[in-house]
């Protein structure tokens, strides 16, 4: 055993060592991300992402996402900002179209929906609703690490995706912030791998 | 960066401190450097079966009860750390049973 284990164990800390002094981890995130490609669309669709806080406040990575679709809406790329949110006691969706309507988007522009508990459930929620509009072409908003999986799903519903990414993390410059950015891309990864196994891609 | 250059200049001073004041040999080194990869790669082990095994757990509840169960709890840097402490106890335990054998 001690034949595996040792090997493993230098390959840990060479690792480690990498993630955090290096631009190792900057590197496979790029991988993992895909670019923003933003141009007119038929409708800005929102992921949903953290959900709401015990105070009914939106998380940071639910405002981020908001903000971003509630700018391109008002860069008047598209009609219809759809607004998601994951399921539960209070309503991400909710305060996100709260949030946009502080902001100056007319109701009338806006889809709220409550729309499930993972990525796979949002777009077979949201897919029906947008094709029931007339969207062909949505440009979509969530974390640049998480967009490579929602991309292919939402294309795999028929529609024409545009990627308009979050940014998770600034350009990190302290080893800690390099381990968490290599975290977030191995949880994306993994997330990957289990859609494709799953059969969802 | 400065905090690192901090570590690295303690890890001098405790080597020194080491050699010259404890008697410590510097051959033994290697061998303490190799039981810490031991430890981590257990911990490694650790860490891969518990991530497989919750997320099984996780994944065949939401096949029974058909309700939604997050995979999310499992994406905790803690868990990584409790694996890594199995991991190095695993061996601490390993090493003092084949110390108490070897004579």
């Amino acid at each position: 055993m001690t034949g595996v284990v040792r090997p493993l164990g230098i390959a840990t800390l060479v690792l480690f060592f990498l993630a955090a002094f290096t631009p190792l981890p900057v590197r496979l995130y790029d991988m993992l991300a895909i670019p923003a490609r933003i141009g007119p669309a038929d409708a800005i669709v929102v992921l949903a992402g953290g959900g709401v806080l015990s105070d009914g406040e939106l998380s940071d990575t639910s405002r981020r996402r908001a903000a971003l679709g509630i700018e391109l809406y008002r860069d008047g790329l598209a009609p219809l900002l759809v607004l998601s949110g994951a399921v539960g006691w209070r309503s991400e969706s909710a305060a996100r179209a709260a949030l946009a309507g502080k902001c100056g988007v007319p109701d009338t522009a806006v889809l709220a929906r409550a729309a499930g508990h993972t990525t796979h459930e949002e777009v077979a929620t949201l897919g029906p609703l947008l094709r029931a509009r007339g969207v062909r072409r949505a440009l979509l908003v969530t974390d640049a690490s998480h967009m490579r999986r929602a991309m292919r799903l939402l294309a795999d519903a028929g529609f024409d995706v545009l990627p308009a990414p979050v940014r998770a993390l600034d350009a990190p410059r302290q080893p800690g912030e390099r381990i968490r950015l290599l975290h977030e891309t191995l949880r994306e990864s993994l997330a990957l791998l289990y859609y494709g196994v799953a059969g969802y891609r | 960066m400065t905090a690192y250059l901090i570590v690295a200049l303690t890890s001098l001073v405790a080597y020194l401190f080491a050699v010259k004041r404890l008697g410590w040999r510097p051959s033994d080194l290697p061998g303490a450097l190799a039981r810490i990869a031991d430890a981590v790669g257990t911990g490694l082990i650790f860490a891969l079966v518990n991530l497989a095994a919750a997320g099984g757990l996780v994944l065949g509840l939401r096949a029974l009860t058909g309700r939604f169960v997050s995979l999310y709890p499992l994406d905790d840097g803690v868990w990584l750390v409790v694996s890594m402490l199995q991991g190095w106890v695993w061996r601490l335990w390993r090493d003092s049973r084949s110390s108490r054998v070897a004579p």
